[in-house]
């Protein structure tokens, strides 16, 4: 049996190889995939926030997202703000609707069987979905911003630059919330309502407001994303519910809790997308490899259980 | 300190305590009975995990009925679970600290407690660094029982300490408690009827639901029925 320690060494060494014949090959396929994995990291990791802690798969996720970037395109067109001036107002605003959204719904299915959960959140999804459709219709709506269109030349190649910042945020909010969880009262508190609430609330603490506070963090995490999502993409209806997919296979393939695993698994789902990008005969499955690598997680991890 | 009478409850349609009453001052008092007498579930009522159907809950005078598991910590009713329900991914230390953090009267002498613990339970001070959930099930009993005192409680229920545990640990883990009814109020449910006796002052026996009798600790050692029933004489 091999150590976990010899295990992480040899896939590191296998990931540093593969991306050094990436970037041999078709050296866009790794800055994409880069910049992709930023995209969804971000967009995950306050979905593993909320189902970590407050243990709920919220399938409205993607949806929340769009609903801020609404708001967001809206409020920058009336005040003829840049998206990036609105990412904390977003934020601060999808934290409100968060906790709302909290005490109206998610609290009262908290001790309900999962399915009940999933119905509720999908529920919630449709109808995020289609209240935006009926009040704006399905067409998109996109800013023009200059800066998105910044690019580096290196030779030959030549690539966008401004989808980085997805990177950065997503590398933010991944140690943002470590420091969080680990260094500060409220965040060991919250962590503790993760692990055992029968327990947290033993010693003192007010497990439903923590939940409450966690789900608020994570949709206000999800409100700022989706102010910042507004700068690079079109928005329609349904443009949050591949995310909601994406960022649940994400940390099934991460592990429930596992913040630095969804990086990981991003990193892996960004560059496998553009690997297939870069063929013009798989090209259009780029959108599916999700469903494959959860299988073959899944797949993996049935067979290590039945080994071990 | 905590007065209960006529308390009726259960799950569902099923009674599981029927009509008991109970009082512990400031000393250490033993709740017996054997497995499903309703020992945890009279226990979860105290603490507000479960609600009364009849009867009332006094903690110094109030009504506690109604009031939320952690309202309970906050007024100092600290609780040593049977499952222990220790946070398994935290050290140790951070397991004792968020027993007193969110707890106004024990808030502000998070160090002090902790060490006066490390001196009660020595092994922690060498392992304050190490997952709870890393350690074995002795170990971890006694995290539970340092983590409640942190709250500097007035009164302290153990549910069930002895179980799963060694019989030297059992020793140890009631030599504490000898220890520990000088300075709190002490409400402990067990099946090991002969070491607790050892350590209370007096006891109750709950049988389906009901108390069917109420002594000292000296006058429970004699009793035909707990000598019949408990200790196997």
């Amino acid at each position: 049996m091999m150590a976990p320690k010899q295990r992480t060494a040899i896939l590191a060494g296998l990931a540093v190889i593969g991306t050094i014949a990436l970037l041999a090959w078709k050296p866009t396929v790794v800055i994409y995939g880069l910049q992709a994995a930023g995209l969804y990291a971000s967009i995950a990791i306050p979905m593993g926030l909320i189902l970590g802690i407050v243990h709920i798969v919220n399938l409205a996720h993607g949806e929340i997202m769009m609903v801020a970037s609404y708001a967001t395109y809206f409020a920058c067109k009336a005040l003829g703000m840049d998206p990036l001036l609105a990412i904390i107002p977003a934020a601060l605003v999808m934290a409100v609707f968060g906790w709302v959204l909290f005490q109206l719904t998610i609290k009262r299915a908290l001790k309900a069987p999962e399915l009940n959960q999933l119905i509720l959140t999908f529920g919630i999804a449709i109808a995020l979905s289609q209240s935006i459709n009926l009040i704006f219709t399905s067409q998109t709506y996109k800013l023009q911003l200059d800066y998105v269109s910044s690019s580096i030349d290196i030779g030959d190649l030549s690539f966008g630059t401004w989808s980085f910042v997805f990177v950065a945020v997503a590398i933010l909010f991944a140690y943002g919330l470590k420091y969080f969880l680990t260094k500060t009262t409220t965040g060991k508190a919250a962590l503790a309502v993760g692990q055992n609430p029968r327990g947290a609330a033993i010693v003192g603490i007010d497990v439903n407001r923590m939940d409450a506070l966690v789900f608020g963090l994570a949709i206000a995490m999800v409100g700022g994303m989706g102010a910042l999502f507004l700068t690079k993409s079109a928005i329609f209806p349904s443009v949050g519910g591949p995310f909601t997919m994406k960022s649940f296979c994400l940390i099934a393939m991460a592990g429930v809790g596992n913040i630095p695993g969804i990086l990981g698994a991003s990193l892996l789902l960004g560059i496998s997308e553009n690997i297939l990008r870069a063929f013009r005969d798989t090209r259009a499955w780029a959108d599916i490899v999700f469903f494959v690598l959860i299988i073959v997680v899944i797949m993996s991890r049935s067979l290590k259980g039945r080994k071990s | 300190m905590l007065k209960i009478q006529g308390l009726e409850c259960g799950y569902g349609r099923m009674k599981v305590i029927d009509g008991v009453s109970l009082e512990i001052g400031n000393e250490s008092v033993g709740l017996f009975g054997p497995n499903g007498a309703g020992k945890t579930t009279l226990i979860n009522a105290v603490m507000g995990m479960n609600k009364p159907w009849k009867g009332s809950i006094e903690l110094d005078g109030t009504s506690i009925v109604g009031f939320e598991t952690h309202v309970m910590a906050r007024k100092g009713v600290a609780l040593v679970p049977q499952e222990r329900e220790l946070f398994p991914g935290m050290s140790v230390e951070d397991n004792l600290r968020l027993g007193a953090v969110y707890i106004p009267h024990a808030k502000d002498s998070i160090q002090e407690q902790m060490e006066a613990m490390f001196a009660l339970f020595p092994i922690l001070k060498e392992r304050r660094k190490q997952l709870a959930g890393t350690m074995s099930g002795g170990q971890q009993r006694m995290v539970a029982i340092a983590r409640a005192l942190m709250s500097k409680p007035k009164l302290l229920i153990l549910d069930e300490p002895s179980l799963g545990l060694q019989p030297s640990i059992v020793a140890e883990v009631f030599d504490v408690l000898k220890e520990l009814k000088k300075t709190v109020s002490i409400l402990v449910t067990e099946q090991n009827v002969r070491e607790s006796l050892k350590s209370i002052d007096r006891g109750y026996v709950l049988e389906n639901g009901k108390i069917v009798l109420e002594d000292t600790a000296k006058g429970l050692e004699t009793n035909p029925h707990v000598l019949k029933s408990y200790l196997g004489l």
